[in-house]
């Protein structure tokens, strides 16, 4: 969205960063993010969502929302980066993630970014001309009033160090020095109740320290009663009376598969369900060929071995909860595993708490694999072992 | 590495500008048969019944400094769309309009983080609506519109999530999706769309390590690496695949490795710095990919890529899985489409094509429109041929009862002249050691059979007769006959088996027919380096074949009819340039003269299905019905035959294309006779997809492919010792 000239190609920067500077600033965000916890997350002139396709692998994440005035090129081409993937449906999050692309500015007002923990505005504010740049703090800080604002924007006093002396961006509006935007920033926090501190990404080298990082960082928080409790969970819309107020346009919808939703709770734990038991069987089976072969062996030395196995990791505690549980055992050609067993495999557990919950939910997802009582999960001792209709 | 050389113009698309019936003057006027009952055929493509008519402009998109990724190439270029227009395809490389810009050479600069690109956007050519390389574009466009329509792209196609179908039993999950394209035909330029479904495993390859380890309790590495080695895995964090070649067991997790910027990272922290990812076996080995396989790369070193076992998702299906009947059961259930079904979900494919905004305002910019029903045409059931049977086979029931009475032991019985193994287990190892012995070291035709198949009384007499006639065909014995309607002629089938998971050499099978019933024949094989599909060993094999026909009839035939199997896409050139004429010289320094010879490519796996139409249904079409029409290239002298009948889905035609006839065999003609030969398979009673040559080769190869690996004994050439 931004045409150079052609003069800034041949420009040759002498200060690198490596990683590059934009990715630094990326970083530093999800370092916030996996810092604070964030549920509600939005990214202000999102440009092409990097930021956005990087904060979804975080698991505290709910929602995602980016805000872009030029929209179109990131969805013909990069929405599917957005999008749930197969490997999405496979291993679902633990936690419900909406994802919602807008097309609008953050000197408007939309009631759907009111509510959020986090609201970052990654080089934006040197886009603004001076009147959207009066708006911006009113609408950010006084009507989204997140609990969180991260503000990136160049440091000019770092600017000497490149060799030209213009804007790093033909469309920079400005590029203020670190007493500029410290100064801008410390009127918002005092009029909007927050507090700030600043900091930044891309060292100075080592003989220019005064000239402080490159990229010169703003972070807000928002003031609460109680010290420490910074986020503030306010259901969405329905804040402080504010009317509902729709002028972004929504682009981009997206919601990931989670445990939360049933359906991908029951498939997840089928599967973990079958594979402990059939892990389980493959113990069980091997120990009673040894016992075939008349190894001598106590009784608790075989308890302890069909439980362990390599790959899956118990504490000691684990293990003796699943030793004093009810043992699998086989009938005839059907091997069972009961349910109270089963629950306290870590994997297991993970997923369902409570062995009624369990027989809950098996018997809707694989009801042939349960026995009469519902109390144990069946499949057979042999796999291989079942009539062929080819040779 | 230049992108250039890898993205030419597509495999399909190189097929579609080989003009072979050009040579075929018999044929100038028409490649149509009459013989035969018409029926009414349906067909998976759809009509384009509007496109651009008027010509389109190429230009080729060039990135300084050099950038590889294809979506960033993409958006570097859309960062200018005031420029090139709304209206436009982009391959990656190259870049279609509907208008010439301004100026032939247009440089442009992009932003990309904070780097800064040039782009350059240089006029290339003209494309007339007509040119294939306009149909590549097309067929990208309509990519672009099944992602607009969310459908997720897995490997090459696109599947609908929204649609998946679980298996809590078989920790399955089935997404249904589909495969299409646009190409050119003799009449019309259609949609081909076919339904395909993609069967993803909930099971990793970290899974099915332990798995494996339990089971005997010790780490066995080479029970682990036969099973991964090979096979596909899907990584969940970034939707791709990889083949696993191989299992580096010195290195875990927490290894590490470069990252593009430089740093040193270990995969522990990379996946959970990246993607979230908690890896929590910190001793598991690392797969090792080392990307993918291609024949123009072969010699490229590459970096292999290395991959965290617990985060690779397996895909397919594993052989202990084909063998469970209750996955193939439930499988077949969904994945099986008959035409009714097949038809169906087409149909509304097509109405979601036609409703979806986005997509229609994508293809009204370019003006393309669909057909919203099946193409269809008449295609002609050929009459019925007449099996000749022969006299029985020596019967072997009694002796096989006899047998299933001691199965207990898996001891060689020594039958007459032939070996018969009851294999207590149908253990891989087992059977490649087996006929490994009875085929290099010891020839003797053998039989093996697993012990369970006779276990069950009821089907013992089928299942015996059925072992008793494929013993019978491989000492040599003739089952029926079926006559050709043409004399002194040689029959050679060749297909070829690449052996892609051990990236051992290729292995041609070459079957030629030695006596005038077709009942004898004569199998060779040749090996090759891994991948090459033509068959360079042809002369021998052609040599040694015809001096077996003399020898057997006393002159050599007076025509030679080649049916070629396993050509790849984008290889049909290759085979006119050195296949055809090597097979001509060969002929010529025997014969001191040109033989009439005929030499007819033959795929099985095409995306193009027909129906028929019986009592208001549609059907699978009766066996013996051709096509030659609608959807036959007007520049090849091709067909396409069903020759089998398939219990339950959707049968798959077979496509023949005639890419060299000095027979001058007429359209009904060389139909005719290649039905008659997919009767000519003595391992089942029926009629199969293929001209039995072509059966027989691949099965050659297949055996000394999968489970030999060495030439077979040269005194089991004349005999089908492969079924």
């Amino acid at each position: 969205f931004i045409k150079f000239q052609q003069s800034t190609v041949a420009r040759k920067n002498v200060i690198e960063f490596r990683p590059p500077l934009y990715k630094q600033r990326y970083f530093f965000v999800k370092d916030i993010v996996n810092q604070y916890k964030p549920k509600k997350v939005a990214d202000l002139g999102c440009g092409n969502a990097t930021l956005l396709c990087m904060l979804k692998f975080h698991s505290c994440v709910q929602e995602l929302v980016g805000v872009d005035l030029l929209m179109d090129r990131l969805l013909d081409w990069n929405s599917d980066r957005l999008s749930p993937s197969v490997g999405d449906h496979l291993g679902p999050r633990d936690l419900d993630l909406s994802i919602v692309l807008y097309r609008g500015s953050a000197v408007e007002k939309d009631s759907r970014l009111l509510g959020f923990d986090l609201i970052t505005c990654i080089e934006l504010i040197e886009h603004l001309d001076s009147e959207d740049l009066a708006k911006f703090p009113e609408v950010v800080f006084g009507y989204f009033s997140p609990g969180m604002v991260v503000i990136s924007t160049p440091n000019s006093d770092f600017n000497p160090l490149f060799p030209a002396s213009t804007f790093r961006n033909s469309d920079h509006k400005f590029e203020w020095n670190q007493k500029q935007f410290q100064h801008w920033a410390s009127n918002v926090a005092k009029l909007y109740n927050y507090t700030v501190e600043f900091t930044g990404v891309g060292a100075p080298p080592p003989w220019a320290k005064h000239v402080g990082y490159c990229t010169q960082i703003g972070i807000f928080k928002k003031k609460q009663p109680e010290p420490g409790s910074w986020i503030v969970a306010k259901p969405t819309g329905s804040s402080d009376s504010q009317p509902e107020e729709h002028t972004y346009q929504v682009v981009f919808t997206a919601s990931f598969p989670s445990l939360q939703q049933k359906h991908f709770l029951l498939f997840v734990l089928c599967t973990e369900v079958l594979k402990e038991v059939e892990a389980i069987r493959q113990k069980y089976v091997w120990i009673l060929k040894r016992k075939e072969s008349n190894e001598p062996e106590s009784e608790e030395d075989i308890d302890r071995s069909l439980v362990r196995r390599p790959g899956l990791f118990l504490t000691d505690a684990q293990v003796a909860q699943i030793e004093k549980s009810p043992k699998p055992y086989s009938v005839g050609k059907r091997f069972y595993v009961p349910l109270k067993r089963l629950i306290g495999y870590p994997k297991v557990n993970r997923l369902v708490g409570d062995v009624s919950t369990l027989r809950t939910l098996l018997a809707e997802g694989i009801p042939t694999r349960l026995n009469r009582a519902h109390t144990s999960v069946l499949i057979d001792l042999d796999p291989y072992d079942y009539p062929r209709d080819y040779y | 590495m230049s992108l250039k050389g890898k993205r030419g113009l597509g495999a399909i698309f190189q097929d579609q500008v080989v003009n072979t019936r050009q040579y075929l003057e018999h044929v100038k006027d028409s490649t149509t048969g009459t013989q035969g009952r018409v029926v009414k055929i349906f067909t998976n493509h759809f009509r384009v019944i509007s496109r651009p008519e008027l010509i389109t402009y190429k230009y080729n998109i060039d990135y300084m400094p050099e950038i590889e990724d294809g979506k960033v190439r993409t958006d570097l270029l859309c960062q200018h769309k005031q420029t090139i227009g709304e209206c436009h395809i982009f391959d990656g490389n190259s870049l279609l309009l509907p208008h010439r810009l301004q100026k032939q050479k247009t440089e442009l600069v992009s932003r990309w983080g904070t780097k800064i690109v040039k782009v350059t956007i240089e006029f290339c050519s003209e494309l007339k609506p007509t040119s294939v390389d306009c149909l590549r574009y097309y067929n990208i466009l309509f990519r672009k519109i099944l992602k607009m329509m969310d459908l997720k792209q897995v490997g090459r196609n696109y599947y609908n999530e929204n649609e998946a179908m679980e298996f809590l039993n078989h920790k399955l999950v089935i997404w249904p999706g589909y495969i299409t394209s646009i190409l050119e035909y003799e009449t019309s330029i259609t949609l081909c769309a076919d339904v395909n479904h993609k069967l993803l495993r909930m099971q990793t390859a970290y899974d099915l390590i332990m798995h494996v380890d339990s089971k005997s309790q010790r780490k066995d590495i080479k029970d682990i690496t036969k099973e991964l080695v090979g096979s596909i895995v899907f990584t969940k964090y970034n939707n791709r695949t990889y083949r696993v070649d191989a299992i580096n067991w010195e290195e875990t997790p927490r290894s590490t490795f470069k990252k593009s910027g430089g740093e040193e990272i270990t995969f522990v922290d990379y996946y959970k710095e990246q993607h979230g990812l908690v890896v929590t076996d910190l001793t598991q080995p690392l797969l090792v990919s080392k990307g993918k396989w291609k024949k123009s790369q072969q010699d490229t070193p590459h970096e292999p890529i290395m991959l965290v076992p617990e985060l690779c998702y397996l895909t397919g299906l594993t052989d202990e899985m084909r063998k469970d009947y209750r996955v193939m059961r439930d499988l077949a259930m969904h994945t099986r489409l008959d035409p009714e079904k097949r038809q169906h979900e087409l149909q509304r494919f097509m109405n979601i094509v036609q409703r979806h905004k986005t997509a229609q305002r994508e293809l009204q910019l370019w003006d393309l429109k669909f057909d919203s029903d099946f193409l269809s045409f008449s295609g002609r059931i050929m009459k019925e041929v007449r099996i000749l049977q022969g006299s029985r086979a020596p019967i072997l029931y009694n002796r096989l009862r006899k047998l299933c009475v001691i199965q207990n032991t898996d001891v060689s019985f020594l039958l007459s002249f032939k070996v018969l193994c009851v294999l207590s287990s149908d253990r891989k190892d087992l059977y490649d050691g087996i006929k490994k012995y009875l085929c290099v070291n010891c020839p003797i035709p053998s039989q093996c059979v697993v012990a369970r198949t006779l276990d069950k009384p009821q089907t013992l007499m089928t299942i015996a007769t059925k072992i008793a006639q494929q013993m019978n065909c491989k000492m040599g014995g003739a089952l029926w006959k079926v006559e050709t309607g043409l004399r002194n002629a040689m029959f050679i089938g060749i297909d070829c088996f690449h052996d892609i998971v051990n990236r051992r050499k290729s292995i041609a099978g070459f079957v030629s027919s030695v006596n005038q019933e077709l009942t004898q024949w004569f199998s060779q094989c040749v090996f090759q380096e891994a991948g090459q599909e033509l068959v360079n060993g042809l002369r021998a094999c052609l040599e040694a074949a015809l001096k077996l026909w003399y020898k057997h009839n006393l002159f050599l035939p007076q025509s030679i009819i080649v049916y070629r199997d396993g050509v790849g896409d984008g290889q049909l050139q290759a085979l006119i340039e050195h296949e055809v004429p090597q097979i001509r010289s060969s002929l010529k320094s025997v014969y001191g003269d040109e033989v009439r010879l005929t030499v007819v490519v033959v795929k099985k796996r095409i995306n193009t299905r027909f129906f028929a139409e019986y009592h208001g249904r549609l059907q699978n079409p009766l066996p013996g019905t051709v096509i030659d029409v609608g959807v036959t290239k007007r520049q090849w002298y091709d067909f396409f035959i069903v020759s089998q009948s398939v219990k339950d889905g959707t049968v798959t035609p077979t496509h023949y294309n005639v890419i060299h006839d000095t027979v001058h065999f007429t359209p009904d003609g060389i139909q005719c006779l290649t039905y008659r030969l997919c009767h000519m398979y003595y391992n089942l009673s029926g009629v199969i997809r293929v001209p039995a040559p072509c059966h027989y080769a691949h099965k050659l190869a297949y055996l000394v492919g999968q489970s030999i690996h060495q030439e077979p004994h040269y005194s089991l050439a004349s005999r089908l010792f492969y079924l």
